[in-house]
């Protein structure tokens, strides 16, 4: 019921700086998840939340408390930050009861015995765990040890949930049904989540917003899932979430090629600054449709069904690219042959400068 | 939030910087205490090797390195340590392996039987040996003599071979302890993949096996190597009649000559340089031979490995096997018993020259009472404080992380491969009044202040392995959860480690209960220990007492373990 405030962050591990001046703020009653390739200082940005670590600038603030102030040298220990956290291993005492566990935060504020085990059983039983109370944890699954400690984290009523990749160790059924059980309790509850993976599938299932973080350490966009999706705001973000083909797009003679190894006729609408050259067209596999009439032409290589669609590898010249239809339009269009040679269409393209190395999806 | 919201930034600013301190203070403490127990002892030993009333002064050191009965002295060392580490690597892993892989009947009882020789006391071993085959009065050899009418004494245990067949016989547990547990939690499927690739049976065991193991060997080695090189007990009981002497006996004669002088003191630092020296060249050497990265086929989890059959071999090898341990525990437990019951040594083993006398003056004689008051405060007491300091040391390491931790490391475990002769010499140096005024000689805390630097290691090592299963996430988990830095300690750090902490306690107190090698060079008029009063009175030529004494610290010691094994057992499986 709060919100969380990074302003100018600067985290630096010997030499190596994770962070740079790096700002973030997730409003108030949020599930917001943290996204970004693993090493680019998610969980570094959530430990100096939890004052597990000690910035070298900003601040930090929860609502209008503020937890870090490097100038003021405010710094508040990580026991009184009041911060509910799942880490990613679980971090379950394996000394302690499952409702040791669970119990052992509302230990710590002091609270009636009575309050503590009302509590703490109702916390497990928000992630149906009540039958495994008098349990050891060596004596539990890896998921059900993720429940035990996502019980912990809820069991007071923190200001912000962190949950750093709390399901990763889940089968997909599971993951499924936490997510919902996540989103419920953050509902209930008007908790402010933030939540880090790096796994942008339950990124988009679960999440209010989006903050995507680039491997240097940097945000490089804020947004709802669909302001994501639809509109990344560069070529990481596009790359990132999602599959995505990428094409050179050349200057050839007086027109605008696309090269694969050969140079290929491009005559759809481009912006202005990409006719000359020096850029590369972006394309997801899902905007990339079948048109007989298209002058473009590739080979199909490859199809595979994945049940909700195709799965297409096609030869443009010498470039592969993936291609996806979905089953209405399989239906209503019919499928391609493997060694067809087809007409296709790019929709939403998208035009980022050429990469050295000329690295593509 | 609320309960929270009203503490004021200031207010918690000072108590996170707190924590950051709490830290800083345990680094500072590890520090100066190393410093004390370790650091101040070794230099001593350096300094008075080669200065004397602040001057350098290297004449009395090239003396005494190239005196012929030092260099002597060197060359035995040398020589028992290799054949002892030897020999018992080939004894330790051959036991590993029928113990471990071959269906020799009576596995779990063998197992607990061949743990044995490693309680035994080595030099109590040695005593028993010598009474059988003295070369002028083992009363084995007599009974010999008598029976063959034989002109001379068969055997002589009192000879440098001797001595490296009672050392074997008692380290080669350090082989096979590393080796049996290597063996059994090694993946099966690699031995199985060679078989089906076709190799043979022996092809296996030399090919893969054996390699495999061979970190775990090497370990083994490593510690048979230094504790013999170090080691006093034996070599002084055996070598000592017939002028045979190592440097750690020669080290102590050097001292015991002198009437515990400054200048046998002196002496006594330089040869300790010598011995050093030894065991660094044996270290490197030994690195050099049998370096070898740990694999990672060593799984942590359990599994059944196959078993090879003997066929027509077994009972032989069942036979041979009983009969080893016969021999190196049961034959010299039976001598020491006897001994003890003897009204005078060298009567003939006849019931009518058996009395209990022995044992009535063992426990009349206020020395020897003292002297089991004396082991057990001193080993108890060094036990508990190691444990502690050892875990204050390994946390700092393992999780603090201060700058200099490498040398905090490095100076904690030095200790280990430092004899504990040379030790004592340093800690005598040290402090004996000529720091600070601090004089502890001929009181029991000079031994303490010794055990503590020799057993540190110890409770270091085994807490350091237990912490590094600690995930710091667990102790964060705490913090976040409201304990302050010293609760989550207390809460979840310290429950974790605490059994590795107690196996540390008595892998401290067990081997300090029966020391003789450290405290021989430190005891007092009042402050024997058990093992320095079975040495004395062994001394002073009352054997039949010291036997008496013997058997009642067998005794003490059997009944320890057996605590201990009933108390590691039941602990939480955490």
């Amino acid at each position: 019921m709060a919100n969380v405030k990074f302003d100018n962050i600067t985290v630096r591990y010997g030499s190596n700086t994770v962070l740079d001046n790096f700002s973030l703020e997730v409003e108030s009653g949020k599930i917001v998840c943290l996204v970004g390739p693993s090493g680019c200082g998610k969980t570094t940005l959530v430990r100096a939340l939890l004052g597990l670590n000690k910035p070298e600038t900003g601040t930090i603030t929860v609502g209008d408390r503020i937890l870090f102030d490097a100038k003021k040298r405010i710094n508040v220990p990580a026991e009184k930050r009041n911060i509910g956290i799942v880490f990613q291993d679980y971090a379950v005492w394996p000394h302690m009861t499952v409702v040791e566990n669970v119990s052992y935060p509302l230990k710590k504020q002091r609270r009636p015995k009575e309050e503590i085990r009302e509590r703490a059983m109702r916390a497990l039983e928000q992630v149906h765990m009540t039958e495994y109370a008098n349990h050891l944890p060596n004596q539990l699954s890896g998921g059900q040890q993720q429940r035990v400690a996502i019980a912990r984290a809820l069991v007071v009523d923190s200001d912000v949930l962190v949950m750093d990749e709390p399901i990763t160790n889940l089968d997909a059924k599971l993951r499924e049904e936490m997510l919902l059980e996540i989103r419920m309790i953050q509902k209930r509850l008007n908790a402010t989540i933030l939540y880090i993976t790096h796994d942008q599938q339950s990124a988009l299932q679960l999440c209010d917003k989006m903050a995507i973080m680039q491997l240097d350490g940097t945000l490089c966009q804020y947004g709802t899932d669909e302001e994501i999706i639809l509109h990344p705001a560069n070529r990481f973000t596009f790359e990132f979430i999602g599959v995505s083909n990428f094409i050179p797009v050349v200057k050839n003679g007086n027109s605008v090629a696309l090269d694969c190894g050969e140079m290929i006729p491009y005559a759809d609408a481009i912006p202005k600054e990409v006719e000359n050259g020096g850029f590369e067209l972006g394309v997801r596999p899902n905007d990339i449709v079948f048109d007989p009439a298209s002058p473009l032409k590739a080979k199909v290589d490859s199809r595979v069904f994945l049940g909700s669609e195709y799965n297409y590898f096609l030869s443009l010249g010498k470039k592969q690219i993936r291609v996806q239809q979905s089953m209405l339009d399989a239906r209503t269009k019919g499928v391609a042959e493997e060694g067809e040679t087809i007409g296709i269409r790019f929709l939403n393209t998208r035009f980022y400068p050429a990469q050295k190395g000329g690295a593509t999806a | 939030m609320k309960q929270y919201g009203g503490v004021s930034a200031e207010l918690a600013a000072v108590d996170g910087h707190k924590r950051l301190n709490m830290d800083k203070v345990m680094t500072v403490v590890c520090f100066i205490l190393l410093l004390i127990i370790v650091v101040i002892p070794i230099v001593m030993i350096i300094y008075n090797a080669f200065f004397n009333e602040g001057k350098l002064e290297v004449d009395m050191f090239v003396q005494q390195i190239s005196e012929k009965k030092n260099l002597e002295a060197m060359w035995n060392t040398l020589k028992i340590a290799v054949f002892a580490t030897i020999l018992g690597t080939i004894m330790g892993v051959f036991y590993a392996w029928l113990l471990g892989r071959s269906d020799i009947p009576a596995k779990g009882l063998m197992r607990a039987l061949f743990n044995i020789p490693y309680m035994f006391p080595p030099f109590l071993g040695a005593m028993a040996w010598d009474m059988m085959f003295n070369g002028r009065s083992g009363y084995i050899n007599k009974w010999l003599v008598s029976i063959f009418h034989l002109k001379s004494m068969p055997i002589n245990i009192n000879s440098v071979w001797g001595i490296v067949f009672v050392e074997v016989s008692y380290y080669f547990p350090f082989v096979f302890m590393q080796v049996v547990s290597a063996l059994e939690r090694m993946d099966p499927t690699l031995e199985e993949s060679a078989r089906i690739a076709g190799a043979k049976q022996g092809q296996v065991i030399l090919k893969i096996t054996l390699p495999l193991v061979k970190p775990a060997i090497s370990a083994g080695a490593l510690l048979i190597l230094t504790t013999s090189l170090a080691h006093f007990g034996v070599p002084s009981i055996l070598g000592y009649a017939k002028g045979i002497y190592t440097l750690p006996t020669r080290i102590y004669a050097v001292i015991y000559n002198s009437g515990g002088s400054f200048d046998g003191i002196r002496q006594g630092a330089a040869l300790s340089v010598m011995l050093v020296v030894v065991v660094a060249l044996a270290l490197v050497l030994q690195n050099k031979i049998l370096s070898s990265g740990s694999y990672d086929i060593i799984k942590g989890k359990s599994m059944r490995p196959t078993l090879i059959k003997l066929r027509g071999a077994k009972i032989p090898l069942f036979l041979l096997a009983i009969l080893t341990l016969v021999l190196i525990v049961i034959v010299p437990l039976v001598m020491i018993v006897l001994i003890s019951f003897l009204k005078a040594y060298g009567l003939p083993l006849t019931f009518k020259n058996f009395t209990f006398a022995q044992y009535q003056k063992v426990f009349s004689a206020n020395g020897t009472i003292a002297a089991i008051r004396n082991s057990l405060f001193v080993s108890i007491t060094a036990g508990i404080i190691c444990m502690f300091l050892g875990t204050l040391v390994a946390y700092v390491v393992q999780k603090i992380r201060p700058r200099g931790k490498g040398v905090l490391e490095v100076i904690s475990m030095l200790p280990y491969a430092i004899p504990g002769t040379v030790l004592s010499i340093g800690v005598i140096l040290a402090w004996s009044g000529r720091i600070a005024g601090i004089n502890l000689y001929n009181t029991i805390w000079i031994i303490l202040v010794a055990y503590l630097a020799r057993y540190l290691s110890f409770s270091m090592k085994t807490s350091s392995a237990a912490l590094l299963q600690v995930h710091s996430s667990l102790e964060e988990a705490a913090r976040v959860c409201g304990a302050s830095h010293t609760e989550s300690l207390a809460d979840v750090t310290l429950p974790l480690i605490r059994p590795a902490m107690v196996s540390g306690f008595f892998l401290i107190f067990l081997p300090a209960m029966r020391e003789v090698t450290t405290s021989i060079l430190l005891y007092g008029p009042y402050t024997r220990t058990l093992g320095v009063q079975i040495y004395s009175l062994r001394d002073a030529g009352m054997i039949p007492q010291a036997a008496a004494l013997a058997t009642v610290a067998i005794g003490i010691i059997i009944i320890l373990n057996t605590i201990v094994t009933k108390l590691t057992k039941d602990r939480k499986g955490v």
